[in-house]
């Protein structure tokens, strides 16, 4: 199978062509770099990304902690982890890199957090 | 069972447009119990805060007319009505100009109307002198117009509310009235979703409804044709394209003055309106349309070419309450009447344009109509003054320091565009007619108005709500009920179902 | 009157680089300027990663990059205000800023305009229909749901494929809304080429080009809007129209640098850009005061902002030293198939950042630099796309000696 894809790793976003058998694949043009060509095995076997998002916080100078997955997590995980998000209230403060969750549903990646929020003066 | 309240008033006055707000703040001159009913969640959202914002002169009135009349009479008080209300005027002239040669027996005509009217200092003016005035318009002749005047219509209409609310009259917004019942003992008995009113007099103010209304009391003599008017508002950079107000030579059979450019007061540029008959069960619909917007553009650029798609910031579009029908066009005079099949009910039929500016001597005709009748004690208590919001940006910089050395929340500038403090904000909030609607806090304060249209300050102004009223997500709207703005928090902090 | 060095307005991506990049060299009278409560800009709000990847070899979020920067700022001890909004500004560099405090003038040395950008509006780009709620400019939607917590529809159509618009398109799926689509009137998108993929692709959310809304239904809240196919000249196609529903009607529809204290100074625009007209380092038609980021030209990427700030920085150093001495105005001419060229004129011939975007997509194209008949530097590219702003390095010897310079487009 041939197929081209979009990779997603920088703003480069090459456009890749990969000619593929089941998730072997026999060639990868397009790609300028070796960033771009693993994106494109992961694509073919379990797509991964990154996930985003925010949970609740009290007392803090944000009402939101923006939390992200620390790895790429597959793709098909991540309405469950905004899930997830929905369900946690934190308490300011909060530090960027904070652990919100670790092995978030066991995909060997932490929740962490990615704002720094300091408790309301 | 439901219980409902009924509320007894001297005067009920249905429709709290400028003119409706007008017979209210007359009336309260006088020891009378009034009440003015709303179906909006606010004060002028009709007619009167979709139009030019124009104070006409009066010369595109047929003379002998009660729109000529009003018209120039209003011109001549609203200088002082302004300066009792706090309410913004200039007097910027206006400009009728023949982009012609066999336009000019037009202006010719205007101007002779125009005197027969009583206008003041009417001039037929040549293509040097526009050129002078407005160098950026192009006419061969002009009518120039000095007695032409500006103001905010919405401001007018909140200013004239709000002071007769202080002088005792009783708004009900969200109010619609469903049903009118005449009494045997003469008494009005009106319906609203959520409570009953009985009156002795009762004035139909309802622009645009005023039809439906005077049919629920048993009068089925007039007809409206409602028709819309679609405007674009331009960035305050186009205001130094003009100086006066710009007009076409008007073609009466259209039954508008045709597409013109108005200043407003606040520094903005109208363009509009067109003129479009609608469906009669449309006449709440209050939708621009494409071909319009379009035409708009085009003909404004033919008075001033330097127009162009990137001053633009906002459309919206107004329903004439016109008496004429599509095929005959033109006007036919207000009416103004207490009919047979209703004594004491007072009918305003047909106040379409110029009734912003007729709107003082509407409400001293009405008022004197039921003086004859009842000879109606003056209030001792009357005050005819109102304050406005004080606004930050018109100050000097000494005293926007004091200002922000007395109230710290004036040194938060919440609306960059309009350069709007939080002390503004908040007094827009806090209004004496508890209109909380995004849009009453924009006519108010002027936030959200500019050119990124609420972009910065609306998540803020939100903010500044809860804040102060604690509101929920649901309780964020943008024009009344039913007008909500969020669907949700994000997140609760709790568990999904 | 307080003196400052250097004020720089605007605390976001390119004022706090801007900042940080004049202190390190060595400048040490700076203000900072925000007008909200925190510092960070529009990072504050784009919680999505992907920042940082040419600056930082990583992939951050935009918290996160904007919170290395003001690490940076409070370790060097610059100063900044916060809540703060400039009123004024004239062409002698005086501000007046107004903050609960107060109400004070300052009179720089230097000023570094970086105000950032806006976003098209509705009623700029003139869509026909009723007016009701839930029409929300893409950033709006953002900050209301990243910031503040709350959601703004539950059945969303999106017009415009500008970064922000395709970011909130996954943000509103993840968040539980539905988007029913993603109209673009152009015939390609107007975002960059992996957010199609991440954003709309992953989440089977139709992209439909040469499509427009043409109404808006609804009287309270948005009902439903009417799309349609426009032709070639960007006409509507009538047969084409079709009614969508939805409570929700996001615009991304294009940003438009604030210039609004630029034009107050007096300092003259390039209506190409929206922006200052500038020379290579970002020095405005008032000597002395600099622009860059957003406020400037609009980024795609924020690292881009960051390379820009910190570029002007030498032009604010050598002008307080008095080492800005103009050796020859060049203007820059703009070849076929370019929308426009930064800086519009160069006139020390010292080493220059050119940035610039093309009209329209394209595969294998050449960006040349030439001066009259003679090339200066050519640079070859598999794709070039509107969406991704081009930027290209000529040194100070690549430019000596030339009398004119085009760049073009082959």
């Amino acid at each position: 199978m041939k197929k081209e894809f979009v990779c997603i790793v920088c703003p480069n976003s090459c456009r890749i062509t990969a000619e593929y058998d089941g998730w072997e694949i026999k060639h990868i043009e397009g790609a300028q770099c070796k960033k771009g060509e693993e994106f494109i095995r992961n694509e073919i076997k379990n797509p991964l990304r990154i996930f985003t998002g925010s949970v609740k916080c009290k007392n803090g100078n944000y009402q939101l902690v923006s939390v992200k997955t620390n790895k790429p997590i597959p793709k098909k995980y991540m309405k469950q982890v905004a899930q997830k998000t929905h369900e946690l209230v934190l308490e300011a403060p909060v530090e960027i890199g904070q652990v919100i969750i670790s092995d978030i549903l066991g995909q060997h990646a932490d929740l962490v957090a990615t704002r720094k929020v300091k408790e309301k003066n | 069972m439901k219980k409902n309240t009924e509320d007894r008033f001297d005067v009920i006055v249905i429709g709290a447009g400028v003119v409706g707000c007008s017979i209210a703040r007359e009336l309260s001159r006088f020891k009378v119990k009034v009440a003015v009913l709303e179906k909006e969640s606010d004060v002028g959202w009709g007619s009167s805060c979709r139009n030019s914002g124009v104070i006409h002169a009066g010369f595109n009135n047929k003379p002998g007319t009660l729109m000529a009349k009003y018209c120039v009479e209003g011109n001549q008080k609203f200088h002082s009505i302004a300066q009792e209300l706090d309410v913004p005027f200039k007097k910027t002239g206006k400009l009728v100009v023949a982009k012609k040669n066999n336009e000019i027996t037009g202006l010719k005509k205007l101007k002779r109307q125009g005197e027969l009217n009583g206008v003041k200092n009417l001039e037929i003016i040549g293509e040097q002198e526009i050129k002078k005035l407005e160098p950026n318009v192009r006419g061969v002749a002009a009518l120039l117009s000095p007695e032409t005047a500006i103001t905010s219509p919405y401001l007018y209409t909140i200013a004239l509310a709000e002071n007769a609310l202080k002088n005792g009259v009783r708004f009900y917004l969200n109010t619609e009235v469903e049903n009118i019942k005449k009494k045997t003992s003469g008494e009005f008995f009106l319906k609203t979703q959520n409570k009953q009113f009985i009156a002795d007099y009762l004035i139909n103010s309802t622009g645009v409804y005023c039809d439906e209304i005077a049919r629920m009391a048993g009068i089925d003599c007039y007809r409206i044709y409602p028709c819309r008017g679609e405007y674009y508002v331009l960035d305050k950079n186009a205001s130094s394209l003009m100086n006066h107000l710009i007009y076409p030579v008007p073609h009466i059979e259209e039954g508008g003055l045709g597409i013109h450019l108005t200043p407003t007061v606040d520094g903005n540029v109208l363009i509009g309106p067109s003129n479009e008959y609608i469906d009669i069960n449309k006449r709440n619909d209050y939708a621009v349309t494409m071909e319009v917007l379009f035409k708009l553009c085009k003909e404004a650029q033919e008075f001033l070419p330097a127009i162009s798609p990137r001053y633009f910031i906002r459309n919206y579009a107004g329903i004439r309450s016109k008496q004429t029908p599509p095929s005959q066009g033109g006007y036919k005079d207000y009416v103004i009447e207490e009919s047979e099949e209703a004594p004491n009910m007072i009918s305003l039929i047909g106040i379409e344009s110029p009734g912003l500016t007729a709107a003082y001597p509407i409400a001293k005709k009405v008022v004197s109509m039921i003086d004859q009748k009842e000879k109606l004690t003056p209030n001792p208590h009357f005050n005819p003054y109102r304050k406005g919001i004080l606004r930050f940006e018109e100050q000097d910089d000494e005293t926007k320091k004091e200002l922000v050395e007395e109230n710290s929340d004036y040194g938060e500038v919440i609306c960059r565009c309009e350069q709007v403090t939080k002390k503004e904000i908040l007094e827009a909030i806090d209004n004496p007619l508890g209109a909380r609607s995004l849009i009453s806090i924009k006519y108010r304060s002027r936030a959200m108005m500019g050119r990124c249209q609420g972009g910065y300050c609306q998540t803020r102004i939100l903010e500044l709500l809860k804040e102060k009223y604690n509101y929920n997500w649901n309780d964020f709207l943008l024009r009344g009920s039913g007008s909500y703005m969020l669907t949700g928090n994000r997140s609760n902090g709790e568990p999904g179902i | 009157m307080i003196n400052k060095d250097v004020v720089i307005i605007g605390g976001g991506a390119a004022g706090l680089a801007a900042a940080v990049a004049c202190r390190e060299k060595g400048i040490e009278d700076i203000l900072i300027i925000e007008r909200e409560s925190n510092l960070g800009g529009i990072l504050k709000q784009c919680i999505h990663d992907g920042f940082g990847l040419i600056k930082f070899q990583h992939s951050y979020t935009g918290p996160e990059y904007a919170q290395k920067y003001i690490d940076q700022v409070q370790e060097h001890g610059i100063e900044f205000l916060l809540d703060s909004m400039v009123i004024d500004i004239t062409s002698q560099k005086v501000l007046t800023v107004v903050n609960k405090s107060g109400l004070k003038k300052y009179r720089a040395k230097s000023i570094i305009l970086a105000m950032g950008c806006r976003e098209r509006t509705r009623g700029a780009i003139g869509i026909p229909g009723t007016r009701p709620a839930g029409i929300y400019t893409a950033g709006v939607a953002q900050n209301l749901i990243n910031i503040h917590n709350y959601m703004i529809g539950k059945e969303v159509v999106i017009l415009g494929s500008g970064d922000i618009g395709l970011i909130m398109a996954r943000r509103l799926m993840l968040e539980g809304a539905i988007v029913k689509m993603v109209l673009e009137l152009l015939p390609y998108g107007s975002g960059l080429p992996r957010n199609f993929n991440q954003c709309l692709a992953d989440y089977d959310i139709p992209l439909h080009l040469n499509h427009t809304v043409i109404d808006i239904k609804g009287q309270k809240r948005i009902e439903a809007i009417t799309m349609a196919k426009v032709d070639s000249k960007g006409k509507v196609i009538e047969s084409t129209c079709q009614e969508i529903s939805c409570d929700t009607l996001l615009l991304s529809v294009g940003l438009i640098p604030e210039n609004e204290l630029s034009k107050m100074a007096g300092i003259q625009l390039d209506p190409l850009t929206g922006g200052a007209l500038v020379d290579e380092y970002g020095q405005t038609t008032i000597n002395g005061i600099f622009t860059c980021g957003n406020v400037l030209q609009v980024h795609d990427i924020v690292d881009n902002v960051s390379l820009e700030a910190e570029h002007i920085a030498n032009g604010v150093e050598r002008y307080l030293s008095s080492l800005l001495k103009p050796k020859n105005s060049i203007k820059i001419e703009i070849g076929p198939g370019l929308r426009y060229v930064l800086p519009q004129h160069i006139q020390y011939l010292d080493d220059t950042v050119f940035s610039f975007r093309v009209k329209k997509p394209g595969n294998k194209k050449q960006i040349i630099f030439r001066n009259d008949n003679r090339i200066i530097k050519k640079k070859s590219f598999i794709r070039v796309n509107p969406a991704e702003m081009i930027r290209i390095k000529l040194t100070s010897s690549e430019l000596s000696d030339i009398k004119h310079l085009k760049v073009e487009l082959n």
